[in-house]
This record gives structure tokens, sequence and C-alpha cells, in this order.
């Protein structure tokens, strides 16, 4: 009997065994991920062909945006500046930096990225999500770490080991990217107000429509059209900037000529884009407060105040920021669209249309160490 | 020779005849086209972002920040043939270093080309539709808002009135305002199947040809539907073969 006992024993430890290594052995198994939807309004997208969606891809770039095992301290995760309640913000005006103060830009919203620019960053300076995800990694102030210590940590942990192997192969810079990258081209947001409104699923209220048709509006008042002049930078279904080329980017009229930060310039060198930044999302934007990219406004108010009376001139600032004037022939000391308190309150309605409480408490896209996964 | 190895030989040729009639390409039968755009302003290259363009009827000079426009619904020709590109929608643009825009069009199905047709602007059907066809992106700078359709030409820049700038926005749409634009293709322009068509885009006619335009007195076109029609009048010819 003790022999039978020895037999099967050594029986399960080779089939253990076995199952081992061919888990070791064998190429990545990625299922890909073709079952996920987007409205068609959001139009065309392309995801890169040598980084196709994955489950395992997804679920490891899930892991690793939560996991402060990416930072050098082992304190900053990708989520410290990216909290899914507040779509992928932090709230603040500029997120701390490492060796204290603040940093320089405001923390961007990780929404719908596989849709708008192709390039990422206030100032555009990664032309992909997977040149973008490894930049606030070793970014000194931001995370800190070496990226060769990174993988070497990584590769550490069997689980990790496990999860790249499944979903790319070997632990590497390039496949922490892609798996990054994954993870945040999934950030799809497409259940708000205002998808609901766009699918005949619901009515928006009287301020909302009205708000609505200000923002797709730029304002003519040769024929008696008023206009809250959004749509002429933010798209009318993603609400966010351009796809193609630089369009994405513009100076709203912020700063004077001598303090105008470089913005786009810094990366292109082009005086003309001088205080260009990029454009982005209004998906959420009632809870992404602060605003700009330094997050000098508090509240959506503060914005439409901005647009309304305190547009800054500048060389390079848009003529369609600056030509838009619902009242041309009255005279005024300030620049701005010049809309009533009432249309200001339907714009900002409106834009309470664009939050997506299902995207912004959707579990596949919540911390998975606190018992999610 | 016996008469076995004359009719063996005869047979050869005979097979060789036919093989070489089934196996050897004729003429071809296709073109590839190449339509080249570029961007001029009186006879020049267009040059972006400097006061350096008199105001066409009135003060100032005017510098150009952008210039983009649709040319959709193209059609290629060869006598009474005709090939419909399907699809055509091309968002033409200038900013790249030689101010051209390049359409390239593989295997047209005609054996040369006589001449060129094509839509400066957007047919209705897809001025109505919020599908996104070629470079119809509802989603981009030229659609205004899907009740209203897209920009078929645009025009953004600044007028300097000495010292004192001010913007000149020139978006012209409504389906009312396409026009077509038909160009002969020589027939040197076709040479081992392929054919290059050059065409001048004369940015200076938009606001100097039959209307007159002072910037100053009118910065802005956007719905107004008789400037509208004004604008298009004036880049109804625009667009002109170049050899």
């Amino acid at each position: 009997m003790p022999r039978v006992i020895v037999l099967l024993a050594a029986a399960a430890i080779l089939v253990a065994a076995g199952w081992l290594i061919r888990d070791f052995i064998r190429d990545p198994v990625a299922t890909p991920i073709a079952d996920f939807s987007a409205p068609f309004v959001f139009g065309r997208f392309a995801v890169p062909p040598d980084n196709p969606l994955t489950q395992e891809g997804f679920a490891l770039g899930r892991h690793l945006f939560y996991d402060p095992i990416l930072s050098a301290n082992n304190e900053v995760s990708c989520a410290t500046c990216h909290i899914q309640a507040m779509a992928f913000t932090d709230g603040r005006s500029r997120s701390p930096a490492l060796s204290g103060g603040e940093l320089e830009f405001s923390a961007m919203s990780l929404v719908n990225l596989l849709w708008g620019q192709e390039r990422f960053f206030w100032d555009g300076r990664a032309t992909s999500l997977e040149e973008q995800a490894l930049m606030p990694i070793q970014h000194p102030e931001e995370m800190g770490q070496d990226i060769d210590v990174l993988v070497a940590e990584l590769s550490s942990s069997s689980s990790y080991r496990r999860m790249f192997r499944r979903a790319y192969g070997e632990v590497s810079a390039d496949n922490i990217a892609r798996a990054l990258a994954s993870f945040m081209r999934m950030l799809i947001s497409d259940n708000s107000k205002y998808d609901k409104y766009l699918r005949g699923e619901v009515r928006l209220n009287a301020q909302e429509e009205h708000g609505r048709k200000l923002f797709m509006a730029h304002p003519d008042t040769k024929v008696s059209l008023r206009g809250g002049n959004c749509i002429d930078c933010h798209s009318q279904f993603l609400t966010s900037g351009f796809r193609d080329a630089l369009d994405g980017f513009s100076n709203n009229g912020l700063d004077p000529e001598d303090t105008l930060a470089p913005g786009l310039m810094a990366v292109t060198g082009n005086p003309a884009h001088k205080g260009f930044f990029k454009v982005p999302t209004l998906r959420n934007i009632a809870v992404t407060a602060p605003y700009m990219h330094d997050g000098r406004f508090e509240t959506l108010r503060d914005v439409m105040n901005h647009y309304n009376d305190g547009i800054v001139v500048s060389d390079t600032l848009s003529p369609l920021i600056l030509e838009a004037d619902n009242a041309p022939d009255t005279p005024s000391d300030t620049v701005g669209l010049r809309m009533t308190p009432e249309e200001i309150d339907a714009i900002i309605a409106f834009l309470h249309t664009l939050t997506d409480e299902v995207f912004l408490t959707d579990p596949a896209f919540s911390n998975p160490f606190e018992g999610g996964s | 020779m016996s008469r076995l190895q004359a009719m063996s030989g005869f047979g050869l040729l005979v097979l060789l005849a036919i093989g070489w009639i089934v196996f050897v390409p004729g003429p071809k039968r296709t073109t590839d086209v190449t339509v080249t755009l570029r961007a001029t302003m009186n006879g020049a290259p267009l040059t972006f972002d400097q006061f350096m363009y008199d105001n066409p009827a009135g003060p100032g000079a005017f510098r150009v920040r952008d210039f983009r426009f649709y040319l959709s619904n193209l059609v290629l020709t060869s006598g009474d043939e005709e090939f419909v590109e399907p699809d055509s929608y091309y968002l033409a643009r200038f900013d790249n270093a030689d101010r051209s825009y390049v359409i390239t069009l593989s295997d047209v199905p005609l054996r040369r080309i006589e001449g060129l047709r094509f839509l400066i602007g957007v047919d209705p059907d897809a001025n109505g539709s919020i599908l996104a066809r070629g470079d119809l992106d509802p989603n981009s700078q030229m659609a205004w808002n899907w009740e209203v359709g897209y920009k078929f030409v645009l025009f953004e820049g600044a007028l300097d009135v000495d010292g004192a700038i001010s913007p000149l926005v020139y978006h012209v749409g409504f389906s009312e305002n396409a026009r077509e634009v038909s160009v002969l293709v020589p027939a040197d322009m076709t040479r081992a199947g392929e054919t290059q068509i050059n065409l001048d885009v004369d940015l200076a006619k938009l606001f100097d040809n039959a209307a007159l335009i002072d910037m100053q007195a009118l910065p802005t076109v956007k719905f107004d539907r008789t400037d509208a029609r004004m604008l298009a009048d004036n880049y109804a010819d625009m667009i002109s073969a170049s050899y």
C-alpha cells in the first residue's frame, strides 16, 4: 500500500513538473480582445500591429498600473496620480514631485485614448502610448525608476514572470510599455448621458440641450447665431482635440507673450507652436478639476469665465478664439465670448452630461490588488 | 528533313506562337495615377505665418495660419470612358515642406488618362452624414457639427494694419457651395502606364477673383449664405492644371 502511495505521489510530482515546464517553455498564449465595442461616432481607431490588444496584456497592464513597484522608492504607482474616480486625474493643480514641490503639468485624464490626438502629454512629447508609458516611470521627479532595475525587480517576481510570459514572453522594458499601453487603450468611456442621448436612449433637459447647441456653435452675429465655440477645439462626439497631425494642439489665451510657456514649440521647434497645449477630452470633465495644463482654474465656471472675458492675447493665440464674440459691436476692454450668465450655466450643464459613472466605477479598471483581479 | 520532322517543327512553332499570345503581356490596360496639388499664392509657393501678402482690396498685410479644403468625387476620364474613384474624400492640406498634397491611385482601369474632374467640397449625401468615409471625419477640425455638415474650404490667419493684428476666419461650407473642377490631361503626361497630374492651387483666387475681398471689411465668413457663396464662386477656379 505505501508503495502505491509513493508511486502516485511520484506520478503527481511528474505531472506537476511537466505542467510547470510546459507553462515555462511554451509561447505566449495571449487571447485577443475581440469583443469590446465603442460608439461608431467615435470613428476609426488603430492599434499598433506589434501590440495587439489581448486579455493577458490588459491584465498585466492593469497590475503594473496599480503597482508602486514601478517607482524607485516603491511608493508611487501610475494610479497615484491617475485615480479612477476622477477619470484618472488626481484632483491637484500639479502632482507632487519626488524631491518636493510640484511637477510642471497637471495629471491628464486617461480616457478614450484610442481616438483623438496621437501625441501624448500636454506638450505632445510622446508619439505613442507605448512611448508615453515609460516616460513617467523614468522621470526623476515622477517615479524616478531605472528601467533596467525595474525589469530585474519584475523578473524576480514569479507572478509577474508568469503574467509577462503569457502576454508577451519575456520581462522587458518594451513589454512593460506594451502592457501599460494596452490597459490605457481599453479605458473607454461611452456611457455618459450624452452618449445615451446620441444613442437615442434619453433626452437632454432644456438647459442641457441649450448648452449642447452652444457647445457646437461658433458664434456668428451676422446670422444671429450664438455660440460657446467649444467645438472649434473639442470634437463633437469625442470632445477631445482633433486627431490629424498637430490639429489637436492650441493656444487658448492663458498667458501674455512674455510669460507664454513653450508648450508644443518645445517639441517641434516651430515658433508658431509657442503656447500650444494638447486640447484635452471633456469626457468626465466635471470630476477632473482643476483645469488647464497647470491646473490654474478650480472650477468649470472659472474656465467659462476665462473664455467669456478673460482671453489673453498673444501672437499664436487661436484666431478662432480671438474672433469668437457674441457681441462684437459692443465695446469692451476684455476679449472673449461675451455670453450671458444663463448661457454659461447651460454649457456647464451640458458638460455635466459627459460624466460617465459606469466608467468611473468599472471594476475592470480598478485596483487589482484590492481584491478586484 | 523528313516529313515527320517538318511537321514537328511546324507544331513547335504553332505552340510557341500560342504561348506568346497567351503569356506575353500586351500593353498595360490600367494606369497608375498621381495627382499632386501645390498651394501657391500669386504664382509662388505658399508661405505660412508671415505677414507677407497684401490685403487685396484694403489696407494692411495678411498671414496664413491654416489653409485646407476637401476634394471629393474624383473621376478620371478617357474619351467616353470614365472611372469613378469610390469613396474619394480627400482633405488637401499643405503644412509640409513643399506645400503639396498628393493623391495616388493604383491600377485605374483606363489605358490612358485624358481628363480629371472632382468637387471642391463634399456632395450633399456625404455632407449630411456622420459616417467616416475617406478623410471625412465628424470628429475633425473640418466638421462644423452634425446638423450643419463640413467646412469645405478653411482659411485662418491674421491681418496686420499698421501694427493692429486682427483675426481672419473664412470657413466655407453648405452643400450648395461645392464646386466642380475639370482639367484636361495632355497625352504626354502618361508614360508606361503612369500618369502624373500636377495641379496648382492658387490661394489668392479665394480673395481676388470675381469678388475682390477687403479683409478689413470682411474679416470672417462662416454661416452667412451670401458671403459663403461669394467665396465659393471665387474658389471655383482656384485649381488649374500646371505643366
